[in-house]
């Protein structure tokens, strides 16, 4: 019976600290002043709000805005260096019911079909959650091409140098 | 050959045949060189499409044309009397109107030499964009007369002053004053003194043109007023340089 009253207490034990665990909700929405046709150059903000819905306080969260492009063909992770300056939210603790809105602006960079997605984790909780995931398509835009550029700004001033070459030997040739 | 074209030819070569000159171009074409080059390698800058690109490339030409005019103005006078080769050529059998039309020819040469340098750098920048044949000639048609204009003004200052650093630093004070859209913002062009400024600045009428044409692909008829401005400032400016050629400083 004594140890039958142990087994027990150790299992309520154990289910409330499961009931205890951290526990977070994420949602993602675009904002409202998104383009409805964003083309390449174009900013887009996306607005996400994490919920601590468990019972204990999360310390040193963590959550991160993760970009996939899923282009038939060209589907890969995208490195947001020149997408978003904000990439990450950190060190925030968050009481249990609290809320943490967070804006995440990214200008558009390439053309393409993408997917966003919000991840969060804190320091004790080895779980990563992550919000619904967004798709939008960013519409291609003519842009200066660099096959074109480069012979002509480097082609035009070599050759004006040439010529200036060319009356520098002739003078010398005629002062001798 | 007469004299207008001895004078002419002579410009034309000192800008052409001469080490100074093709230094200048060199430099030129070295500001062109390096915006197209920003171009691909700043990110923000390379999001920029075609028309933007067109249009900044055409005010940049259109400031550089002014540069080379007002420095090329500003010599034209006081430099000779420096040089003391003024006194020869007001004795010599010609006369002001056909010095100073000389004087205008070179000028206009240099600044054909600019224009037709530019056409490629704007091919390169806006091909496959939009309205590349129209940039091509509205820069032509308000770049020319504004690029004069500021030719003319220097000439006159020049021919007033006889001295090429007062001539030369008062016709930069007035280019960069007329310049100055190229730097403030749109927002402090929208404002009550800058759309003054705007409507009376030959400088504005030109980009304000190229605006309009290259990335709105508004028709010509639309721009007459500002075509009228920037014949306008070439007329008073020739008018003044014109009296001023009268009676040079030659002492």
């Amino acid at each position: 019976m004594k140890h039958f009253k142990y087994l027990l207490a150790s299992l309520l034990l154990l289910s409330s600290s499961l009931a205890a665990a951290a526990s977070l909700q994420l949602q993602l929405q675009s904002d409202t002043a998104n383009p409805a046709h964003p083309t390449m150059g174009d900013w887009m903000h996306f607005n996400s709000v994490i919920t601590n819905t468990g019972q204990q306080p999360i310390e040193g969260l963590v959550a991160w805005i993760s970009l996939v492009e899923v282009t038939p063909g060209k589907e890969q992770p995208m490195d947001l260096e020149d997408w978003s300056a904000h990439k990450a939210v950190t060190g925030t603790t968050l009481q249990p019911g609290a809320v943490l809105q967070t804006q995440w602006p990214m200008r558009l960079i390439q053309s393409g079909d993408y997917r966003v997605v919000i991840s969060a984790t804190d320091r004790n909780n080895k779980t990563v959650f992550t919000s619904p995931t967004l798709q939008f398509h960013v519409a291609q835009k003519p842009v200066v091409e660099s096959a074109r550029i480069l012979p002509v700004a480097l082609g035009i001033p070599l050759l004006i140098g040439g010529l200036l070459g060319v009356q520098k030997v002739r003078r010398w040739h005629k002062t001798g | 050959m007469n004299a207008f074209t001895l004078i002419a030819k002579k410009e034309r070569r000192a800008l052409l045949q001469n080490q100074r000159g093709l230094a200048w171009l060199l430099a030129y074409t070295g500001i062109l060189s390096a915006f197209a080059l920003l171009l691909i390698s700043n990110r923000e800058l390379s999001l920029l499409d075609n028309a933007q690109v067109v249009y900044m490339m055409a005010g940049t030409v259109t400031a550089a044309g002014a540069l080379i005019a007002v420095i090329m103005g500003a010599d034209a006078y006081a430099g000779e009397r420096e040089r003391g080769t003024l006194v020869p050529l007001l004795t010599a059998p010609i006369s002001t109107g056909e010095l100073l039309m000389g004087k205008a020819a070179g000028l206009a040469s240099a600044w054909g030499i600019m224009y037709l340098l530019a056409i490629p750098y704007l091919w390169a920048v806006g091909a496959g964009g939009q309205n590349l044949g129209q940039a091509i000639f509205y820069l032509g048609l308000f770049g020319t007369p504004v690029v004069l204009g500021f030719g003319y003004l220097a000439m006159a200052l020049s021919a007033r002053s006889g001295s090429v650093m007062y001539s030369l630093m008062t016709s930069l004070i007035v280019l960069l004053f007329s310049a100055s859209p190229l730097l403030i913002g749109p927002g402090l062009r929208n404002s009550a003194i800058g759309k003054v400024l705007d409507a009376v600045n030959p400088f504005s009428g030109a980009l304000n043109t190229y605006d309009a044409v290259i990335i709105d692909s508004d028709p010509l008829m639309s721009q007459l007023g500002r075509l009228a401005l920037v014949l306008i400032w070439l007329g008073l400016m020739f008018a003044v340089a014109r009296l001023s050629a009268r009676r040079p400083v030659f002492r």
